[in-house]
């Protein structure tokens, strides 16, 4: 899932605060998921706005729409935006971009996008992968070093793990993890199997993507 | 001769899933809709929720026999919520709905009687905007439950209060005249487009026995009905009360108000077998009357003067199919001395004087679905139909008349098809979460104690404070008023199944989620958790919310800081300012962020959150959720510069701001 | 004698390290450089140390080679991406500059420049690799040099990290990749370190146990709390926390640890860390 945030109020008030009608649409999939960008947070973010837009002597109004995916045309379509004059979306970035390109009027986005992850428990999430297109998962038993390892190192920990933790102090060392996990499935071997380095021109042409899925455009 | 059209149940009346309370109930009263409110210090809308299934709230909050608490799903964990007295303190504590008939109809209804089948059957026609009138033979209305029931459990303000909400619907009402004798039914037949018949049993039996004529014997009802009246009667020192009911109780203790030095109260029954109330026998017990079991009344002997009541031994009530047929050891025989003897063993219906058909036993034949009698436009209901039963059927018997009459009337049934829809009934606590759930004793009600009681008529229950009573509907598990989901708004994200620990909610394959609502108790953790607002808690949608922010804004007072104060600890209260506008909640989970920032939107100058401690929580796996909420709001706030307009207060938080 | 003649003639190496200027006056650079000539048979020149922004690495090296100082040119993979460091790495062989040190590097975030964007498209077993390759005459992507460079490649080691297994691991990777010489985190501990050394030698690599000297108790409690891969032990702590001239002391303790090991390891990299001024007076207390 695409894990999601939002914006400092700040910010979104300066996107904003120049309009006078804004529709907030939020996304039914992963940014609700994220606990970011469902009905829930349009509603806090609609009273966020309005109180700090009246206290900066603002005057816009805001109303609400989810749509179940935004990063699909079709569910855009059902979108009745008319009489607004800007959009500020709660989905993540492909959300902001197919929206606004699907768009006369200013759309603008209330949160970053932060990684593909997966859940850990109410309210929390660990990024899991980055989306790099040349996928290692399998040498290291599910553990991505592109994505875990703060200097994405792909043949084994650094100088700066501390008792397993990683040199930044906020995760564990991704590589004890792997060494661990891969000693757990008797595959230790594995871990003296030098990796090169990435072949970062997939990840460089991927928007190619965007135009066929290979084999299926006959 | 019944003549509705038939119907069919459809496919919501089978999803209709009553708490077993309610289920219990025979007028299904939303139990744990109005606990809830109760918990929440919301008296008044507990009230509404209660008086739109029993327009006697002050009356069965004291005098139900409670079917209700037998089904309660704390029996199994400790002891039922005493969901009776908290019906009390709605009535005590909330404001009486206003007035507000739905429209007003042309047709006219006569109601004889205005005991609880009449008083219920003339509050829903007039509530439907029917003319009623409501006839009364006793000289002010209330039918047994004036007469009958004594002062000390029912006091007639109790009881005044009740009836003067259904009169203020309308009730055109005619004390003093009875029906059969002052007026002709025929007549009011034809004067009104249906007549009732709610007269209840009037007629008191006798026991074939000698001396049963004798000046010193009287009857239940007559004696009642004359203390209830303020006569003050000389009954002599002894008094032997025949009869093992509720009433024999009744008059015993009323006997020893009437300061009777002794009373004996004679039954049948073995002890196990008398059919009052164990705690009403108790309480007898307790006054000072003596019962003696198993003696049955063979003789009065005496004269004007000296008097006593022979008795042979009972040895049995029953025969082998358990109907009534006493068998007597008479070779064994007790001799209680007597200046009064008052029979407590049943009532009848008295209603030969009307002139319809009636049964062997007097009571008038009725169609069972739509109560009508053998004329037209003539219908009868209550005890008088029935024979005894408890004051909540006769309520629920008069729910009954008033949907047939408007049926009739109208030729709109659908409210007498309402009456029969099936439900059906929680079951009971899964043991993974009886295990979770902390047992918590029901909070004991402040009586007079029986040496005072005794000298006078007052009520010896003293009802529950609001405190008390919001601690005790506390108790009350929230079953069926649990989480709601509305599937076509669920993300399926999981964060349902992620924070409640009871294991409710479930997710099929597919993606799809639902709530096991025997596991769920209604703490709202879901709900406050669903980013999809998909989930609601009955009582606390985001609306409901705003709606009770709003009221309390809308009181008079100078402060502007609306604080939300977990109902389960009074010492945060008194951390608040008295003037603090205060928005009592189960669970401040229940407080949605946009809640906060919309209070400050209608107007309120500073929000509080006033926490419950952790000794008195009732929910206290939402403790951790409900400081990540109070982080939340604060920051949220602090970035569009009102961070210091938001106070946390209570014992359960270390960054108290100065007030 | 120059570090590359050191180890191959089996002499005990002694390495010390400058780091270069944020600006570009290398007067204060040059005058550490030269309190240890003679004393050194190279300088490490780190790399952005700490992920600060200094003057270039490769420019340091320079300057020091100018002087007459033989220099360790430290490459982290950190600031630059493939390109950059095998074209800097050409640049050093073009200037004579031929003993790398192959590092991963600290983080950005933990630097002055924490908003700036990561490369990290190589890591230090990525990099060995590479500096082989060009060492062979071709480059990372295969295409052949003209003129190529020589190198004397090593690499460092944390002898102490926390888990160890993984740490070994990836130590002998970087052997396989084609390390010759190592420079330790520095270690406390001889017993500890010695197994390590033996185990390390038998693979054929040279080991240069790292040193920092210890110039209070507080430093060492520090160090012990904050800095990864490094165990003081307790009584060390105590014996500094006794003594009335705690600096004397921490070179004492230098000292004996350069005895204790010496004929265990191949050399000693003794880290200034602030205190440049002291490493002559450590490497007298030790005899070398």
């Amino acid at each position: 899932m695409i894990v999601v945030r939002r914006k400092p109020i700040d910010e979104i008030l300066k996107m904003v605060g120049r309009h006078t009608r804004v529709m907030l649409v939020g996304c039914n999939t992963c940014a609700a998921v994220s606990l970011a960008g469902g009905q829930k947070e349009v509603d806090t973010l609609i009273e966020l706005l309005s109180l700090a837009a009246s206290r900066k002597g603002f005057s816009v109004e805001f109303s609400d729409a989810i749509l179940e995916r935004q990063c699909e045309p079709e569910f855009i379509e059902k979108l009745d935006s008319q009489g607004y004059d800007a959009i500020l979306s709660l989905g993540c970035g492909a959300g902001v971009a197919t929206l606004a390109g699907d768009n006369d009027k200013p759309v603008y986005p209330a949160l970053d996008t932060l990684f593909i992850g997966s859940a850990q428990g109410f309210a929390s999430w660990q990024a899991e992968c980055s989306a790099c297109g040349s996928c290692v998962l399998g040498e290291t038993c599910g553990i991505c070093p592109t994505t875990r390892c703060a200097k994405g190192i792909l043949n084994g920990p650094c100088g700066g793990v501390k008792d397993g933790t990683c040199e930044l102090g906020d995760r564990p060392c991704a590589w004890v993890e792997i060494y661990d996990r891969l000693e757990s499935l008797g595959r230790i071997d594995d871990f003296g199997k030098t990796m090169p380095a990435k072949d970062n021109s997939i990840s460089a042409r991927c928007c190619e993507w965007d135009m066929t899925k290979e084999g299926d455009d006959s | 001769m019944s003549n509705i059209p038939p119907h069919k149940a459809s496919e919501a009346d089978k999803d209709r899933v009553f708490a077993p309370c309610r289920a219990r109930c025979p007028v299904h009263i939303d139990v744990p809709g109005y606990l809830s409110a109760v918990a929440e210090g919301r008296f008044t809308d507990a009230l509404e929720i209660v008086m739109q299934r029993n327009p006697l709230p002050s009356v069965c909050g004291r005098v139900c026999l409670r079917p209700c608490e037998e089904g309660c799903r704390r029996c199994n964990l400790d002891e039922p919520v005493a969901i009776a007295a908290l019906k009390r303190a709605a009535a005590d504590h909330g404001a009486y709905p206003l007035p507000r008939p739905m429209g007003t109809r042309p047709e006219r209804v006569a109601i004889i009687g205005s005991g609880p089948t009449g008083l219920t059957a003339a509050h829903d026609l007039a509530q439907l905007g029917m003319k009623v009138t409501l006839f009364e033979e006793k000289p002010k209305l209330g039918g047994m439950l004036r007469y009958g029931i004594p002062n000390y459990r029912l006091p007639d303000d109790a009881l005044d209060r009740d009836i003067g909400h259904i009169v203020s619907l309308g009730v055109e009402t005619i004390t003093g005249v009875r029906v059969g004798r002052d007026l002709n039914l025929d007549e009011l037949a034809q004067t009104f487009d249906a007549v009732l018949i709610a007269a209840g049993l009037q007629g008191s039996r006798s026991v074939p026995i000698d001396g049963a004529h004798l000046p010193q014997v009287m009857t239940a009802l007559d004696f009642l009905e004359r203390s209830a009246s303020g006569e003050k009667l000389d009954l002599g020192e002894r008094v032997v009360v025949v009869g093992g009911g509720n009433v024999a109780m009744d008059v015993a203790r009323t006997a020893i108000r009437q300061h009777a030095q002794s009373v004996d109260v004679i039954c049948l029954e073995s002890r196990d077998e008398m059919p009052a109330s164990e705690h009403e026998i108790e309480d007898a017990t307790l006054e000072g009357a003596n019962v003696h079991c198993s003696w049955g009344p063979h003789a009065v002997i005496g004269d004007e003067n000296v008097c006593a009541l022979d008795t042979v031994r009972c040895t049995s009530i029953f025969d082998s199919e358990k109907r009534f047929a006493p068998e007597f050891d008479e070779s064994e025989l007790r001799r209680f001395e007597a200046d009064t003897i008052i029979l407590a063993i049943g009532q009848s219906a008295d209603v030969g004087d009307l002139g319809i058909n009636l049964t062997h036993r007097g009571s008038p034949i009725v169609d069972p679905v739509t109560l009508r009698t053998s004329h037209e436009g003539i219908y009868a209901a209550g005890d008088v139909v029935t024979g005894p039963t408890r004051i909540i059927d006769a309520i629920a018997h008069g729910h009954r008349a008033a949907a047939a009459i408007f049926g009739a009337l109208v030729d709109d049934w659908s409210l007498l098809r309402e009456l029969d829809l099936e439900n059906t009934v929680l079951g009971e606590i899964p043991p993974h979460m009886s295990e979770m759930l902390e047992t918590r004793r029901r909070i004991q009600m402040e009586t007079v104690p029986f040496y005072e009681a005794i000298k006078n008529w007052g009520e010896i229950e003293e009802g529950y404070t609001e405190y008390e009573a919001a601690r005790e509907a506390q108790r009350c598990l929230g079953c069926t008023t649990g989480a709601r989901l509305a599937q076509e708004k669920c993300a399926s994200c999981l964060s349902c199944m992620r924070v409640c620990p009871h294991g409710a909610p479930g997710v099929h394959v597919g993606g799809y989620m639902y709530f096991d609502m025997e596991a769920c108790h209604a703490c709202g953790t879901c709900a406050s958790a669903c980013p999809g607002s998909a989930i609601s808690i009955e009582g606390c949608s985001p609306d409901e919310m705003v709606l009770r922010v709003q009221r309390a804004l809308a009181s008079p007072t100078i402060d502007q800081t609306i604080a939300f104060v977990c109902g389960h600890t009074r010492n945060a209260l008194e951390t608040l300012d008295p003037n603090a506008r205060i928005v009592t909640v189960s669970c401040l989970l229940r407080v949605d962020e946009s809640t906060v920032l919309q209070a400050f939107r209608s107007g309120a100058g500073r929000v509080a959150f006033s926490e419950c401690d952790t000794g008195t929580c009732r929910f206290p796996h939402a403790l951790k959720l409900v400081a990540q909420r109070e982080r939340s709001i604060v920051s949220a706030l602090t970035q569009i510069g009102m961070g210091d307009s938001f106070r946390i207060v209570g014992p359960a938080s270390d960054e108290e701001a100065p007030s | 004698m120059n570090l590359h003649d050191a180890l191959s003639s089996g002499t005990f190496a002694v390495t010390s390290e400058v780091g270069p200027p944020k600006g570009t006056d290398v007067s204060e650079m040059l005058a550490s450089a030269e309190i240890l000539r003679g004393r050194v048979h190279a300088l490490n020149v780190t790399d952005n140390q700490a992920a600060v922004m200094r003057l270039c690495t490769l420019a340091a090296c320079i300057h020091l080679k100018n002087a007459g100082h033989d220099a360790v040119y430290q490459v982290t993979c950190r600031d630059r991406n493939r390109l950059a460091m095998q074209s800097d790495l050409l640049g050093a062989a073009s200037f004579g500059i031929t003993n790398v040190l192959a590092l991963t590097g600290d983080h950005i975030v933990v630097g002055d420049h924490p908003a700036a964007k990561s490369v990290f498209d190589y890591e230090s077993v990525q990099l060995l690799e590479t500096i082989v390759d060009l060492k062979g005459g071709r480059d990372a992507a295969g295409n052949e040099l003209h003129g190529v460079p020589d190198f004397t490649i090593g690499a460092v080691v944390t002898p102490d990290a926390k888990p160890f297994r993984p740490q070994l691991a990836k130590f002998e990777k970087k052997v396989r990749a084609g390390a010759t010489y190592f420079q330790t985190q520095a270690v406390y501990d001889p017993e500890s370190f010695t197994s390590f050394s033996a185990y390390a030698r038998g693979l054929g690599v040279k080991i240069l146990a790292g040193v920092v000297v210890l110039r209070s108790a507080g430093m060492a409690r520090f160090m012990n709390k904050n800095i990864p891969g490094i165990e003081v032990p307790q009584a060390l702590i105590d014996q500094l926390e006794a003594s009335n001239d705690p600096v004397q002391t921490g070179i004492e303790i230098t000292a004996r640890f350069i005895e204790q090991v010496r004929s265990e390891c191949d050399g000693v990299h003794v880290m200034a860390v602030g205190a440049e001024h002291l490493v002559p007076r450590i490497l007298d207390a030790a005899g070398l």
